[in-house]
């Protein structure tokens, strides 16, 4: 029971925390713009090589596993457009948002939290700045657009890796392959991947910067508000994952009814 | 020079570190062979890794059985117009891929975390040292335990989250898209074979005994202070997720021609 009432009371804080880095950004927008600019550059230069590096394997994960499927009804025309699709939709934001938390969500929760233990928050608001505004939006915001930018990146990635593999494995023929692409993904479907993506690098962003920012105890307090934040930001994303299709699908309802 | 810090550098990096790496493979099979067992050590570890992280892994892959199946039948209603063959590819899908990488993710972002998060600390405070002092193995008293606890482990979690991520996909199946709990069954055991959960096991048990090998590694080698902690842990989650996938795709390739 006290472990579902101290979720309840994460996810409260949460969003009282989330609301207070909205009003704080939109207030000072002009001015936290540069180190926001500053912030984009160094999370996406950070996390660029390995959501590349994975979002090419699994595209060619899909792809062998699709495969294996599609040749039971001999349907392996449809191939290329099934992986791209599910990439699209539900693969590529899921595993660029995990590897994001992995990555980036444990190392600003590391830093804040550190910086929280050490004072250097208190030091920062002595000099008459607002920490929140000087440290957390800048990284709130970087992992948001991080994350919409990466994946753009990973399902480009992805999208070669699975056709690298489909025409050295199964010696398809690229051109095919990318053919029946357009029949699964169509502008609804970005929209879908993009709002998942975007959705998920709200959660690792606010998750990470309130985990680190509200960390107390120590060296041994930071550690654990790392391994909370990694917790949290995977039960979230899995829950919103959930709660997004359902939202999607709903949505998708409703408009192919009234147009 | 451009050429030696973009190229040679990194490749001499992970030349090295992959010789360390296969060391500290070596010599924990060498102890698995030879002992000492220290069974009451394993039994801890397969106590901390097994249960703290069992309820996240029952939720996290029921929530996903949920998405990937409305995700499939959405792909299948797309491409064929009927929902008709989702027992087969939903029960396909998750014994071969579903319930077997997810559980893996999540734990090496949440115990490979901690074991590098631990071991790092211990090199940080010379508690290492102090071990050879004492005539201890480092790789014997802190990596064989946490090996084969891991194995055992993931193991068991691999055949309980595909327990409860087939529960979740006939939950939906049924409560959804109009299937009888009889039917979903019938069509699996078509498709779904006594091979395919050697093969899952097989799959699991590797990705688990990468996870402490890995994450004991970056703990370790990392150096100066709590930062040199953070980022250990950062890189070894990071390591450990790329490895898991590139493994994945490797596995599944040579299931692929198998199955």
């Amino acid at each position: 029971m006290t472990v579902v009432l101290n979720f309840f009371q994460e996810i409260g804080g949460l969003w009282l925390f989330s609301r207070q880095v909205k009003r704080t950004w939109l207030t000072t927008f002009g001015e936290s713009l540069p180190m926001v600019i500053e912030q984009i550059g160094y999370v996406g230069m950070r996390s660029l090589t390995t959501v590349c590096f994975a979002g090419f394997f699994v595209g060619a994960i899909l792809v062998i596993q699709l495969n294996l499927m599609l040749a039971q009804y001999d349907a392996q025309s449809m191939l290329g457009g099934l992986v791209t699709s599910g990439c699209i939709r539900e693969v590529g934001p899921l595993i660029i948002s995990f590897l994001l938390a992995g990555k980036v969500g444990a190392y600003t929760t590391a830093e804040l939290g550190t910086m929280r233990v050490t004072e250097q928050v208190d030091a920062v608001r002595c000099l008459g700045t607002n920490p929140l505004q000087y440290l957390v939006v800048p990284r709130f915001i970087a992992i948001v657009v991080c994350s919409l930018l990466l994946l753009v990146f990973g399902l480009l990635v992805g999208l070669l890796g699975s056709m690298c593999v489909a025409s050295l494995l199964y010696n398809m023929n690229p051109l095919q392959y990318l053919s029946s692409v357009p029949r699964f993904a169509d502008g609804w479907t970005v929209f879908c991947g993009v709002f998942k993506s975007f959705v998920y690098g709200l959660i690792v962003a606010s998750v990470s910067t309130y985990k680190g920012y509200n960390a107390s105890g120590g060296a041994k307090g930071v550690g654990k508000a790392v391994t909370e934040c990694a917790v949290y930001t995977n039960l979230l994303i899995v829950f919103a994952n959930s709660f997004s299709s359902i939202f999607l699908d709903g949505l998708h309802e409703t408009w192919r009814t009234f147009f | 020079m451009v050429l030696k810090y973009l190229i040679l550098n990194p490749l001499i990096g992970f030349v090295l570190g992959a010789r360390q790496v296969m060391f500290i493979l070596a010599k924990t099979l060498l102890t698995c062979l030879k002992g000492p067992h220290r069974p009451r050590d394993v039994l801890n570890h397969m106590n901390t890794i097994g249960c703290g992280s069992l309820p996240i892994i029952a939720i996290s892959t029921a929530f996903a059985g949920f998405v990937v199946t409305g995700e499939l039948a959405h792909q299948m209603d797309t491409a064929l117009h009927t929902v008709e063959m989702l027992p087969g590819f939903s029960g396909q899908f998750v014994f071969r891929e579903l319930g077997i990488v997810i559980p893996a993710l999540l734990l090496v972002s949440k115990v490979g975390a901690a074991t590098t998060a631990e071991v790092g600390s211990m090199k940080v405070t010379e508690q290492i040292d102090a071990l050879r002092l004492l005539q201890i193995d480092p790789v014997e008293y802190l990596v064989y335990p946490r090996f084969v606890a891991s194995i055992v482990v993931i193991a068991c979690l691999t055949l309980i989250s595909i327990f409860v991520t087939l529960s979740a996909a006939i939950a939906v199946a049924v409560l959804r898209y109009n299937f009888s709990i009889a039917e979903y069954v019938n069509a699996l055991a078509h498709f779904v074979s006594g091979k395919d959960v050697v093969c899952a096991l097989v799959k699991g048990m590797t990705f688990g005994a990468v996870m402490p090998i890995i994450s004991c590694f970056y703990g370790f080698n990392c150096g100066g202070g709590a930062e040199g902690v953070g980022s250990a842990t950062t890189n070894s989650v990071v390591t450990s997720t790329i490895i898991v996938i590139v493994l994945d795709f490797l596995l599944t390739f040579a299931f692929s021609m198998v199955l």
